[in-house]
């Protein structure tokens, strides 16, 4: 009995390995086109008027939050450099540098590397995390910075000779022979130098803005009046100020 | 009716109250500084300190422990090295034990061996980890690190948040494991993190030649409105409102005065204790850094300088150096105890710095009881800390560390039970000894009490 059973499974056994060791022919299911129909016109399905959140029941009258949903952040300190090349010239960090400290000894600019962790740059040698802050010494690192990058875009634009679309940033022209300007008139070139360094048009800017920086201009004019020969004069003591008052500005480190 | 309707009132007017106390903004400026004539320096020792050669020491074999020998250390630059007998060929160290006082020290303590009347030594601190970044700031905030990053302000942090609001520099970090984590802090606060205090000089350079220290002087004020009206048109005012402050700090900043104090020559000639001559092998930066500390707080413009020592993390043959490294550290911070008792406080007449500055000494952990292969030692998540503090009281040891392993002992009876004394202990004891609430920064610790002067 025990032998016919163990038979029994054997055989199952060898027919089963035998069904699986063969095979099944590749089948391919034959290709079939379907029918064109001649007389079909396939069209657009139809366009979903929009329909405005008000005009759904419910909706009529919808509580929108606009709050802004997080404080100002601090913008990183590489692109802080990288915003200070571009609006200054356009030149390699190296020629930026080599251009803020000039050939003469006044003391305007060191080096990039100098000023890094006081900008905020991670030093990771030294387990210095970035800084999300802005802090007092890295507001004395933005002036000294703002104040190498005005001075000598004071003296390539406005001392050099050079054509108002050439300039790198002082793109307008003062009134000959020194005339004082009108508060329309600096106005006008404020607007420039505010649309290119904080990106939008001083006008859209609180009201007190413009005043604000005519009277730092003013107050540098006077200041420098009768400077010498070496220092600005008063119209380029005005328009570095203007300047370094953009590049140190809130809304150009805070985004 | 009345009464309810009393009730009411009360509640919601406390409602309201609480309402605009929560306010960030509110909050920053609500709590009064609890006494901002204090000063702290915080001393991280990186790279975890062999305490058996100084706080905890061991000159026995015992358990697991070897101890620190002529074989493994080269004692000749260690002043307070007197031989003690280990083997026939190998001597280790006598422990010093200070006239006067229950303290006792290994020889790389150095010269504050002179002063145990001022130190306040914590032994047996459960690290409860052997890597660096996790010890550093679990040292320094009371919390470990949670994946990766630190999740509580560290000490520096706090303090200048409960004192150096009003200061031109709340806290200068240099190299310290300084945190800014936290909804209650004031953006004032933050941590000024440096790689060296000389570095700092070149910002505050100036130069004269095109325009002058009063335009730039004019740029500030004209920056500050600014800043003024922006935040009060901002939904979030405490960024822009800090920007506003720090451009306020700018003139002092550029002070000649201040900018002294970021230069290492001057800091020479006004500390030259600091800059001995030979040099300090290892804590030379130590030293410029306490100097700096020292000018810098007597002048009242800075309320909490942390920094970290040169690193003592001697894991094969450079271990022979590990005495001197820690000697070097304990000198320059006896120094430092010296300068302010001789410093007068800026704002207190009549009183010393030494007499309200606080300095707070700790590592990442310790090294290991076994002397490795490589003749050095390796991590051990035990720890030491030490405290020179008028608030503290002096010539007390906290805390141990068993006999035979060197792991962290119970220390007495905690809230949580009997149990080692840990970091989060010693930062919630630290804070609550100038009337801080510990809970307002730490999650963790219980306040030793028997630790502080009544």
């Amino acid at each position: 009995m025990k032998t016919t059973l163990q038979r029994a499974c054997l055989a199952a056994l060898l027919f089963t390995l035998g069904c699986n060791s063969t095979p099944a022919p590749a089948t391919t299911p034959p290709v079939t086109t379907p029918p064109v129909d001649a007389g079909a016109v396939v069209t657009r399905p139809p366009e979903v008027t929009p329909t405005p959140v008000t005009e759904i029941p419910g909706h009529e009258v919808l509580a929108q939050d606009r709050t802004p949903k997080e404080p100002p952040r601090l913008m990183p300190a590489e692109t802080l450099i990288r915003s200070y090349i571009s609006l200054f010239g356009g030149l390699s960090p190296q020629a930026l540098q080599v251009r803020l400290r000039g050939a003469t000894s006044d003391n305007l600019f060191d080096t990039w590397g100098d000023y890094l962790s006081a900008l905020g740059v991670p030093d990771y040698a030294v387990d210095i995390p970035r800084a999300p802050q802005t802090n007092a010494l890295m507001l004395a690192a933005f002036e000294r910075i703002g104040v190498a990058l005005c001075e000598r875009a004071v003296q390539n634009d406005l001392r050099g000779a050079v054509a108002t679309n050439d300039r790198v940033l002082f793109r307008f022209e003062l009134p000959a022979g020194g005339r004082a300007l009108t508060d329309e008139e600096f106005g006008a070139r404020f607007d420039v130098l505010h649309r290119r360094i904080l990106g939008y048009p001083a006008a859209l800017a609180p009201e007190s803005r413009i005043p604000r920086f005519r009277a730092l201009y003013q107050g540098a004019v006077t200041r420098h009046a009768d400077a010498g020969a070496r220092s600005f004069n008063g119209p380029e003591a005005g328009w570095a100020s203007v300047c370094e008052g953009l590049v140190r500005h809130p809304e150009f480190h805070l985004y | 009716m009345d009464t309810r309707r009393r009730t009411f009132l009360k509640v919601l007017g406390g409602a309201a109250g609480a309402g605009i106390a929560s306010q960030p903004l509110f909050r920053a400026f609500a709590d009064p500084p609890v006494a901002s004539d204090e000063f702290f320096v915080l001393i991280h020792a990186s790279g975890g300190w062999d305490v058996t050669l100084s706080l905890d020491p061991r000159n026995e074999r015992r358990g697991i422990i070897e101890p620190g020998s002529t074989d493994t250390i080269d004692t000749a630059p260690i002043r307070l090295w007197r031989d003690a007998p280990l083997d026939a060929d190998s001597s280790t160290f006598e422990i010093l034990r200070p006239s006067g006082s229950s303290l006792r020290f290994g020889p790389a303590i150095g010269a504050l061996a002179e002063m145990p009347d001022r130190l306040t030594v914590i032994n047996g601190l459960a690290m409860n980890t052997v890597s660096h970044p996790d010890g550093t700031f679990f040292a320094a905030t009371g919390r470990h690190l949670a994946g990766g990053k630190p999740v509580a302000a560290s000490i520096d942090t706090m303090l200048a948040n409960e004192f150096g609001r009003e200061s031109l520099l709340p806290t200068v970090s240099v190299g310290y494991p300084s945190t800014y984590v936290g909804d209650d802090l004031d953006a004032r606060v933050s941590p000024l993190r440096v790689s060296s205090v000389d570095t700092l000089s070149k910002m505050l350079n100036r130069g004269n030649v095109n325009t002058t220290a009063a335009d730039r002087l004019a740029v500030t004020a004209m920056l500050t409105e600014e800043a003024r009206d922006l935040a009060a048109r901002s939904w979030y005012r405490d960024e822009i409102e800090g920007f506003g402050l720090q451009l306020q700090a700018l003139p002092r900043m550029l002070s000649p005065d201040v900018q002294s104090i970021f230069n290492a020559t001057s800091l020479a000639a006004a500390q030259p204790t600091f800059f001995p001559t030979p040099a300090k092998r290892f804590q030379a930066r130590a030293g410029v850094n306490c100097a700096f500390a020292v000018e810098a707080m007597k002048r009242n413009l800075v309320r909490c300088v942390s920094f970290s020592s040169a690193s003592h993390d001697t894991h094969s043959n450079n271990y022979r150096s590990q005495p001197l490294i820690q000697q070097e550290l304990f000198d320059t911070i006896a120094a430092l105890v010296r300068a302010l008792d001789a410093a007068p406080h800026p704002t207190r007449m009549g009183r010393r710095l030494a007499d309200h500055t606080h300095i707070m000494v700790v590592s990442d952990f310790c090294r290991t009881p076994q002397i490795n292969l490589t003749l050095g030692r390796d991590h051990y998540p035990n720890g030491s800390a030490l405290v020179i503090s008028p608030k503290f009281v002096g010539n007390t040891s906290f805390g141990r560390a068993d006999d035979d392993q060197m792991l962290p002992a119970n220390a007495g009876t905690f809230a949580d039970g009997a149990r080692a004394v840990a970091p989060p202990d010693l930062l919630a004891t630290f804070v609550s000894a100038f009337g801080v609430n510990p809970r307002k920064y730490l999650r963790d610790g219980d306040v030793i009490r028997s630790l502080l002067r009544a």
